[in-house]
Formats: structure tokens, sequence, C-alpha cells
């Protein structure tokens, strides 16, 4: 049995790292050290990064990776994923396409229609996850095809248009902040608040913490995974429709470049990939960095061609360098059985209930 | 047959093994006990070559051996059984036996006759009487622990350590393995035997050696010990509790009725009441369908026929969600680690997950921090978890904190009825005396109506007022003490085998 003032001790000397608030953990302040490197970086080597309209765009950017990305750690989250986040935008973006151009409906009808089939899209994949004991990766795999099949067949790759008073949400600006980025801080404060102060989140969190123990506990598990996907549809459509407005254009290519942005702001953004960790600043934070990557290899031309080579190695590095973390951890706890709560113990970051 | 001179190994902050000298003799069953961390694992690691030591030596077979790997221990002859059951379940009973000695026909064919041959003639020697071509993972669990035990001895053994080998076995069948056990002795072959049970260390061994706190206390002829002394140079004070439980439990109200539940290859037409303040006992072997009719009670799996009652009104066999929060009732599993516990999670969030929603302020849906730290304040005081601070991952504790987390949860929750399954398996004696003193209280004080399941025979005479007998996902019987008087633990338990045979 451990020592009583030896684990307080420990335990209250972790928490300066990581205190128990959601904004600021061991890994946080990585992600905030990255960041501000990148962003002195571009500054110094681009004359026109620092300038108003870089900046703009670049916070537009953020905030659709930001909101795919929230829409796949939602899935993790429970300890599942959506391969279908991406097939699910471009699908709503088909079907913005067709009620706003083709059905000539007002956007207050067709926007709606599209939200409503991004949480639909969601609840059948998490009915069939839950429901028939489904693996995530391949009813998700499934309904990517059979989305991306259905788009390009109903679209035949044209763009649709879209009336001038839509593209409104995606073009304004507040203050000089573009309104989409308000729209995703917004989103993102909202859902960090429910994981961390109501049962619906702690019950996310929860299920995908340990599935078995939380049943087992009396948490609906079943309805926990189903709600995680209709909000990854929702949100996946959410982002669709930003993207139009802002386009100007409802082009069914959208989601084509989502699932590998999605996985790779997610992670980087330290969602647990076994689930039961989530960050919204993370999420916010890895979309910033992502984006600063993919925007510096433009800034040092380099060639274009390659650009996917180098966010899959960075995905790569981002695990290899957190599972040696916890390989490093998992160590030292070995070799030392009995004192268990020691040094380099591994904290549970973000909004791991507290 | 083996010596060790001095041995010493230390990990950072811990002194695992001091000094610890030991002469084990061929043609001898040396018991080896000790608490939870004084060393008998390290010991065993040192042994076979999966650790090497700081300081001193290890002799074998009058010579000085270094063993780097458990190769080169295997090659002298030494075997060691894990106290996991180690098969590949979806090869062959030979494939299994064989995987490290498959003969070819050369150029890497497989002789198939030629390894079912051997490996009959493998399983023989334990007395395991299944076909070589039997798929391991339909064999039970004391098969599975021959399977192992015959795959140790292929090899040339003249030293077999085995830990905590009927762990998963039940009376009839740690017999078994007991005689097989000392055929090998009679064979010269030298055996440790490290186990917590300590009745077995008094059937079966020859001497015992004592490990506390990493230190060396003693080494005795089992013939010149009794029980309490043993338990008192393990835990180094006092330790006494030889009560026995059983006695009936009137006029209290009833708090579960169960009548005819079933459910198809788990449970077959189990009927019981139980009231409040009663501890009532589920004693069988792992499979016998004790769990098993946890889970139907709980609702986790669905009952093909049968009726629950929870004070005197019926329940529909429903979710687990509705079960805890409409007819409170708590289950505790067996598996603390997959099944009870949030690892990564705070004490506290693994303490208040059941009540969250009661938690809650009407208006903004947010759950109450000030109540949810006042709440598992309350119960880490109350049961006396040692956790450090409440943010502490479970992850960090010891196996008997996190054990009474577990508990703490349901109590939390403000359950009548508790279902324990086997609360003290891996967790050391005096956690295990604080677990049992707790359940009491639970039914004594509280006045909860508990169904403790347990294939732990001492704990159950200790604990339980009445004791089911569970046999091939049946009830065979019913141990109940006579009018007030209670029992003597001898024939508690000689009631219960014959139930069992």
């Amino acid at each position: 049995m451990e020592t009583p003032a030896l684990t307080a001790r420990t335990a209250s000397a972790l928490s300066v790292t990581a205190p128990r608030g959601e904004w600021f953990s061991g890994r946080t302040n990585g992600l905030i050290l990255s960041f501000t490197v990148l962003f002195c970086l571009l500054a110094v080597w681009s004359p026109t990064f620092l300038s108003g309209y870089t900046m703009f765009v670049l916070a537009r950017q953020v905030a659709f990776y930001a909101l795919i990305a929230l829409a796949q750690a939602l899935c993790l989250v429970v300890g599942g994923m959506n391969l279908s986040v991406g097939a699910i935008g471009s699908m709503a973006t088909v079907l913005l396409g067709l009620g706003l151009d083709t059905w000539g409906l007002s956007p207050w009808l067709a926007v709606p229609m599209t939200l409503g089939f991004g949480l639909a899209s969601g609840w059948l994949n998490g009915v069939l996850i839950a429901r028939l004991k489904l693996d995530s990766f391949i009813v998700t795999l499934s309904m990517m095809f059979l989305y991306m099949g259905l788009r390009s067949g109903i679209s035949g790759g044209q763009s649709y248009r879209v009336p001038d008073s839509f593209t409104w949400a995606g073009q304004s600006e507040f203050v000089g902040v573009p309104l989409v980025f308000l729209v995703a801080v917004v989103v993102l404060a909202v859902m960090a608040w429910i994981f961390h102060q109501t049962v619906f989140g702690r019950y996310l969190l929860a299920t995908g913490g340990n599935a078995t123990a939380a049943r087992l506990s009396g948490v609906p598990t079943g309805r926990m995974v189903v709600w995680a996907n209709v909000l990854s549809g929702g949100f996946a459509s959410l982002a669709a429709v930003l993207w139009a407005s802002q386009l100007g254009a409802a082009a069914p290519e959208t989601g084509d470049t989502w699932l590998i942005v999605s996985f790779a702001v997610a992670i980087i953004g330290g969602t647990g990939l076994s689930g039961g960790v989530i960050s919204a600043f993370g999420l916010l934070m890895g979309a910033a960095i992502f984006l600063l990557i993919k925007h510096g290899l433009v800034e040092v031309k380099a060639n274009p061609y390659f650009a996917n080579a180098f966010l899959g190695l960075l995905i790569l590095l981002t695990v290899v360098v957190d599972r040696a973390r916890e390989m490093y951890v998992e160590r030292v706890r070995e070799r030392d059985p009995r004192s268990r709560s020691r040094a380099g113990e591994r904290i549970p970051e973000g909004y791991q209930a507290p | 047959m083996l010596e060790l001179r001095g041995l010493d190994k230390s990990f950072p902050g811990v002194h695992a093994l001091s000094d610890v000298s030991l002469r084990f003799a061929a043609g001898e069953i040396h018991g080896l006990v000790g608490e939870n961390g004084a060393g008998k694992s390290t010991l065993m690691r040192l042994v076979t070559g999966l650790m090497e030591p700081d300081r001193g030596e290890v002799w074998f077979a009058g010579r000085r051996v270094r063993f780097r790997n458990t190769r080169e221990s295997m090659a002298e002859g030494i075997q060691l059984v894990q106290q996991e059951i180690q098969v590949i379940p979806e090869s062959t009973v030979a494939e299994n036996l064989m995987l490290d000695k498959l003969v070819t026909r050369g150029w890497g064919v497989l002789d198939w006759p030629a390894i079912h041959a051997q490996a009959r003639k493998h399983l023989e020697v334990v007395g395991l009487s299944v076909p070589p071509e039997t798929i391991a993972k339909a064999l039970s669990a004391a098969q599975k622990r021959l399977l192992q035990i015959a795959k140790a001895l292929a090899a040339r053994t003249r030293l077999l350590l085995l830990d905590e080998p009927t762990s998963c076995l039940g009376p009839h069948e740690t017999a078994g393995l007991h005689t097989l056990l000392r055929e090998l002795k009679a064979q010269g072959i030298a055996l440790i035997y490290v186990t917590h049970k300590l009745e077995e260390v008094f059937a079966l061994c020859d001497r015992v050696s004592v490990l506390r706190d990493g230190h060396h206390v003693g080494t005795h002829p089992v013939a010149g010990l009794d029980h309490d002394r043993l338990v008192r140079l393990m835990v180094g004070r006092e330790v006494r509790d030889d009560r026995v439980g059983l006695r009936p439990v009137s006029g209290a109200p009833e708090m579960l009725r169960v009548e005819g539940l079933t459910r198809r290859g788990r449970a077959h037409d189990i009927s019981f009441t139980l009231r409040a303040g009663e501890i009532l006992g589920c004693y069988g072997l792992v499979g016998s369908g004790r769990t098993e009719t946890a889970r139907l009670l709980i609702g986790d799996d669905r009952a093909d026929a049968g009726r629950v009652w929870v004070r005197g009104k019926p329940v529909a066999l429903r979710s687990v969600t509705e079960r805890v929060r409409r007819w409170r009732l708590g289950y505790v599993s067996e598996d603390r680690k997959e099944e009870g516990l949030l690892l990564g999670f705070s004490v506290l969030a693994n303490l208040t997950l059941t009540v969250w929603e009661r938690l809650v302020n009407r208006w903004t849906r947010r759950i109450d921090p000030a109540s949810e730290r006042a709440l598992g304040r309350h119960w880490v005081d109350a049961l006396g978890i040692q956790c450090g601070s409440l943010e502490n991952p479970v992850r960090n504790l010891s196996g008997g904190n996190q054990q009474k987390i577990c508990l703490a949860k349901w109590l939390a929750a403000d359950c009548a009825i508790l279902i324990i399954d086997e609360p003290t398996v891996g967790v050391d004696l005096g956690a295990k005396e604080q677990i049992h003193r707790v359940i009491r209280d639970l039914a004594a004080r509280e006045g909860k109506a508990i169904l403790l399941i347990s294939s732990d025979m001492p704990e159950m005479i200790q604990l339980a007022h009445r004791i089911l007998v569970f046999r091939d996902r049946r009830i065979v019987g019913e141990v109940v003490g006579e009018g007030t008087s209670c029992r003597s633990a001898a024939e508690i338990s000689e009631a219960i085998g014959h139930f069992l045979n």
C-alpha cells in the first residue's frame, strides 16, 4: 500500500503541470509552444504573413479544420472512429446544392435540410455500431463509399450555384474576425463545457474510457455511441454548409480531404485514439498548427505534389512521439512496481472528468 | 538443488529483495508465501533469468549460474508455470504442447502423427485425457492448467516453479493437481509452490519459506507449524479471523426474490430470496453460473424465463441503467480493471460516476462540483481509501484501494442491494481483512442485502449467512446454519463439498 504522504505530495506536484482546469495541461503547453514557434518562424520568413488578409484567411481555415476534427474527435472519444466525416460533408454539400440550385429552395429550408441529413447519417452510423454491435471502422468505411458514390452520381461532378445572400455566413466578419472562426470557437467552448460539466459529456468520456465498466455502472453506453455519431455527422454537415457559404458554391468534392485532416488535427490536438480523452482547446491548437505547417510548405515553395507526404509524416511523427512518451512512463512504472505514483506518471489530459 | 546466496534486488525507490538466502532441495515441495509485494515474484524472476540480481549468487545443481533469459534457465531444466493461464486458444492441445519442439520431416514440413504421438505421451504424464487434436479453448480451466504443467514437464525438468497454480481450480481439481505434484516430488524433482491459500501449504508442502517486505523471515517444516503462526510470520502481527458467519437472518424485510431465472447456456432455474442485512453466499467455480446469474440480475444479459422482485415489486428485466437508478441494485464486478474501473480517470470520477445525474443543477444541467467533491471525500474517508488526492488516476492505486472504490461507487449511489463478485482476488491480506470488515458492516449496520459471489472457501465461511452452491449453471444445494448455532468451518466446507460431488 502506498504511503499517503508520498502520494499526496506527488499528486500536488503533478497538478502544477496539469491543473484540474481544461485549458492548460502538460500537453497543452507543448501545443502552445509549437504554435508559437511556427508562428514566429512564418512571421520572420514571410513579409505578407502578418497582414490582415492572410490572418483572416488562415483564421477561417482554422475554423473549418477545428470543426472537422471535432466531428472526428467525438467518435474517437467514445472509442470509435468516423471514416465517413468527409463523405458526409460531400453528400451534405450536394444536398445543399440540390436544394438551393436545382429545387430553388430558400436557404432557410435548404440549410436545416442539410444539417438534418448530417445528423441522420450520424444516427445511422451510431445505430449500426451500437445496436448491431458492428465495428465502427467497417460501418463508417462502407458509409464513406456509399455517400461518395451517391454524391458523384447525383452531382455528376458539377458544382451547384448558391444565391448571393447565402454567402453571408462564410464571408462576413465581426470586428475583423471571420464569423466562421467565431462559430467554431463558440462550438468548441460549448463542447468543452459539456464534456466537463454535464452528465452527458461525462458519460461520453466514460464510455470511451472503459465501455464495459461504464455500462456495468449504469452508463447507457449504447446511447452514448449513437449520440457521439449523431453529433459527429451534425458537425460534418455544419462544416459543409459553412464551406459552401465561404466558397460561394456547393462543390461536390468538398469533403475529399477531410478524412486525413480530421485525424491529423484530432491527433495533434491530443484526442486519445483509444477513447476517453478529448480537449477542445487542443483541437483548436491542433488545427492552427496543422494549418501553419501546410501554409509554411507553401511559403517555402515546397513542391505541392509532395504536400501529402509531409502531412502523412507529420501525423506519424505525432503518434510516435505520443507513444514514446507513454512507453517511457510505463517503463518508469514497471521498474518501480511498488510506488507507482511517482514521477512520470501519465496524467490524463484535457477534458478527462475531474 | 537450488541455492540462493544473499540475493539483492532494488528498483528505483523500492528494495524488492534484500539479502535473501534460501535452499531448495530435490524431491521437496517448498512453499513460498508472503503478502503482495513481499518479493515472491521478484524471486521467481531472478531464478528463471527474467531479471538479474544486483548482488548475490544463484547456484543450481552445484554450479553457479547466471541466466540472462528464460531460454537459458529452461535449458538447465528450470520451468515456470505462470499464474495466468497461457494457452493459445485457437490452437490444438498438441500445438500448444509441442510449439517449441515440433517434429518435422525435414524442409520444415511437420510430421503430425509423430507430434500427436509425443503430445499424447506428455498428456499422460499429467493425467489429462483429451485427444491432442482438441482445440485448446474448449478445455476447462483445470484442463488448461494441466496442459501448462504438461508443457513444463515435456522438457527435461529438474526444478518446477508454480505461481498460484490453483487460483482458478475447484477443490476437486486442486486435489488432483496436488496428487500429480506429489508424484513429481517422488521422482526427485524440486518444486517451488507460490500460493496465497495457506491451507494448500499445509496440505501439500514439506517446508515453507516466508517473505515479508523483501526479507526472508524464516523457513519452517510445515509439520511444526499452524495456520495462525504462519499468518503472523507473513503479516508480522497478530491477525485472527476464524469467525463463522453462518446463521439465519430472520424478521428483516425481503429485498430480492428470484424465481426460475433462466438464460439458456448460462444459468438455469435460479431461485432464491435475499433479506435486508443478509449476506447470501454463492459458492462455485468460474463458469458454474454465479457470475452469469449476477449479469441477469443487473440486466446486462436478458433472461429467457424467470421473475424477479425487488422489495416485493416485480421487476421487468431491462437495462443496467434502469436497474441502478430505479431499483438501487449495484454490481461489483470480479474483474475490477476490465469491468469495474475507468483506470485512467480520477478517483473522484470513479466514485461519483453512478450519481452524476443526482448532482445536476436542475436549470443549468451542470454537475455541482462542490457536492461532487464532498461526496467523493466522504466515501474516501468512510472506507479509508488511500488515494492521496481525489484527482489521482485510479490506475496508480493498490488493488485493495481500487476494490474499495468499486464498492464505494455503489454505496454513493445508495444501493440497497449489492452483488459483490470475488471481492478479494489479488488483494493482500491486510486489505482483504478490511474489505471483509466493510462487507460485514454494510450488512449488519447499514442493512444492505448482499449477494456475495466467491470461490474462496474461507471467505465464504467467514462472511455468508447462507451459502448457495452452484454447479453446472444450477443451484445444487444450500447450506444454512442450524437454528442459531454456528457450525464449524470444517463442517461447512464438508457440506459444500457434498453438494459439489
